[in-house]
């Protein structure tokens, strides 16, 4: 079986943060295939939220041995409303930064999600429940998940002030395909301190302080977090975000801008910056290399240095908008600070690329974005690289795949005349979503033993 | 001001634009640029006055000679349309005045890494400048941000990038007539 962490070389001298307070998810990829829940839960009494929390402790899993696979591992995360609900004293409340205390729903216009993406048309869940806990549940086999689960729903007993407002499945199988059938979350930042040990090609290890609270970001300074040290040292924030992806929309586009099946491939690939197998455009620019795909040692190995006019890769394709690691760069900006350590998972079926008829099923990406400065993170990826087209030179283009569009543009140089597509729409839409704050182990005794 | 003298202004506005001026067809409307700033188009303002530290003017006056208006990291930040240091006050306060493409906040960490040198040179003269590193910067600018109270721009969908390119465009077009003129 090809895990994901085989790429990643650990080195116990390497490691300058604190892997046992840190909890897992922050560090350890997704397991190949995966099984899950996501539960959002309400706390409606605090003592009841505090003795949930001293059962769940046990269960929740640190970052030490990120590099050995888990069979299983328990999550959690806290909203700005869930710090509230479980008597978090004002001094600490008030040290959160105002993002947060906001929520995503209330930042819509500093997030760009306006038009379909309006949360006014979230879901029901998002808008009017408390939701005050995002856990996960996530293991390597279904007999494990539903184990671990069963562990999980055990915590609660018959605490009728814990209310289980949502629970949501994921998964995916070995090919680790999301619903559009393209291999996605291949390439994630590497923590400074980590105990990391950086194969030639990867890029150069990330200063913790970019992810993980209390430790020098890129700037060498320690950013504020939330106090006292033993609440916000070693947490980080996270964002939450369910999209519905519109995979017969997209199909369709790509089938109406196409004459032959290697001119659909090939354009899905242009506008994904990867081909179905996860291969790289820059590294296969004409067909599909299945091998290169699911090889973790080559398929991050790539930058677009040698292809500055995008002529392999597109600047407009998600992919490289996202990270553009060395491309050009048509505007001061620092790509190592806009980096973001990604943990979504599908949930719903594939659908298969003759499929032009919406279904209505639900299917998507709970998206699960994970840094220190996760909030302002997201405002800057949302605004600057997926709904505009400045730093990448193509004037009011948006992402391909997460921009908000009616009718949208996506730019392809190709030899000899650049090729302009019309008519793009807002391929996955988002349902809601929750800033939630990951604090250490240390960090949820410290609250489940609150008075 | 009283209901009549509203309609008056109205009316006299309504007089000299019809008699005096044209239409470009470019949307001028102005929206906000953030927590503070007006934004037209594509490109906003950003107006701020602070005092100086004691000699910092002297410094200012020198580096901006220096520079002969080649500011290289103002180039490099690639979304400045301008950028403007008036002294005032015999020379103990800083007007710092600059239209820019989209937004500047989320960019602020982005200066911290990328052009430290540059930002601190310029700005250590302000009293109480925190650093461009410094987590207070953004709150230190925004405090000292004075929101436009009239704001025009001549070509305000276009940002710098865009008018680099389309005069790249422009210039590889008349190369071919002049070729072709040429034959």
């Amino acid at each position: 079986m090809a895990f994901d962490f085989i790429k990643r070389i650990f080195n116990p001298e390497k490691v300058e943060i604190a892997l046992d307070d840190i909890q897992s998810l922050i560090l350890r990829s997704r397991p190949i295939p995966y099984f899950g829940t996501v539960a959002l839960i309400e706390i409606k009494e605090p003592s009841a939220g505090k003795k949930l929390l001293k059962a769940l402790l046990p269960l929740i899993s640190s970052a030490e041995n990120w590099h050995v696979n888990l069979s299983a591992s328990i999550f959690i995360s806290f909203t700005y409303k869930g710090l509230k609900a479980l008597g978090l004293p004002e001094n600490s409340l008030s040290s959160f930064p105002e993002t947060f205390k906001q929520g995503m729903a209330a930042r819509s216009t500093y997030l760009y999600d306006i038009d379909d993406n309006d949360p006014k048309n979230w879901e029901r869940t998002f808008l009017h429940s408390n939701i005050h806990i995002t856990a996960a549940i996530i293991a390597n086999t279904e007999d494990d998940w539903q184990q671990k689960l069963k562990e999980f729903k055990e915590t609660f007993g018959a605490e009728r002030h814990i209310h289980l407002i949502e629970s949501l499945d994921f998964g995916a199988t070995e090919e680790m395909k999301n619903v559009f059938g393209f291999r996605d979350g291949i390439s994630n930042p590497e923590i400074e301190g980590s105990g990391i040990d950086n194969p030639p090609g990867y890029d150069k290890p990330i200063k913790a302080g970019e992810f993980i609270l209390g430790y020098p970001g890129e700037t060498g300074i320690i950013k504020p977090f939330p106090q006292p040290e033993i609440l916000g040292k070693n947490g980080s924030f996270l964002i939450f975000r369910k999209y519905q992806s519109q995979v017969a929309e997209f199909n369709k586009f790509i089938k109406e801008n196409s004459s032959t099946p290697e001119e659909e491939e090939l354009l899905a690939a242009k506008i994904v910056g990867r081909w179905r197998s996860g291969a790289p455009l820059v590294l296969t620019p004409e067909k599909d290399d299945p091998d290169l795909g699911a090889d973790a040692q080559k398929n991050n190995d790539f930058s677009y240095s040698e292809d500055q006019l995008g002529k392999k890769c597109p600047f407009g394709a998600h992919a490289r908008r996202m990270n553009p690691r060395d491309s050009k760069s048509f505007i001061l900006e620092d790509g190592r600070l806009h980096r973001i350590i990604r943990r979504a998972v599908s949930f719903g079926d594939i659908v298969p690329p003759e499929v032009t008829v919406n279904d209505r099923k639900e299917r998507g990406q709970f998206f699960i974005g994970i840094s220190a400065d996760a909030m302002g993170t997201l405002e800057f990826l949302q605004k600057q690289w997926a709904n505009n087209g400045n730093s990448v030179n193509l004037g009011d283009e948006k992402d391909p795949i997460i921009g908000v569009q009616r009718d949208g543009v996506f730019t392809c140089p190709t030899d000899p005349l650049i090729k302009r597509y019309h008519n793009l729409q807002t391929f996955n839409i988002v349902k809601g979503g929750e800033y939630c704050f990951i604090p250490s182990l240390s960090a949820l005794k410290w609250i489940s033993e609150l008075d | 001001m009283d209901f009549l003298d509203d309609i008056k202004l109205k009316k006299d506005l309504i007089i000299a634009n019809l008699k005096e001026a044209s239409n470009d067809g470019y949307d001028h409307s102005i929206t906000s640029a953030g927590e503070k700033g007006l934004k037209s188009g594509k490109v906003s303002e950003l107006t701020a006055i602070a005092n100086l530290k004691p000699g910092g003017a002297e410094r200012l006056k020198k580096i901006l000679e220096i520079a002969n208006g080649n500011l290289g990291g103002a180039t490099n930040v690639g979304t400045l349309h301008d950028l403007r240091i008036v002294l005032l006050d015999n020379d103990t306060r800083i007007l710092f005045c600059t239209a820019y493409d989209g937004d500047w906040d989320p960019y602020i960490n982005d200066f911290a890494t990328k052009i430290p040198e540059l930002m601190d040179i310029i700005f250590g003269n302000v009293e109480g400048w925190p650093g461009i590193k410094s987590p207070d910067v953004k709150q230190f600018i925004l405090d000292h941000q004075i929101t436009a109270t009239g704001w025009y721009v001549g070509i305000p969908h276009l940002t710098v990038n865009d008018i680099r390119r389309q005069d790249k465009i422009v210039n590889g077009i008349n190369k071919a007539i002049d070729d072709a003129n040429k034959l």
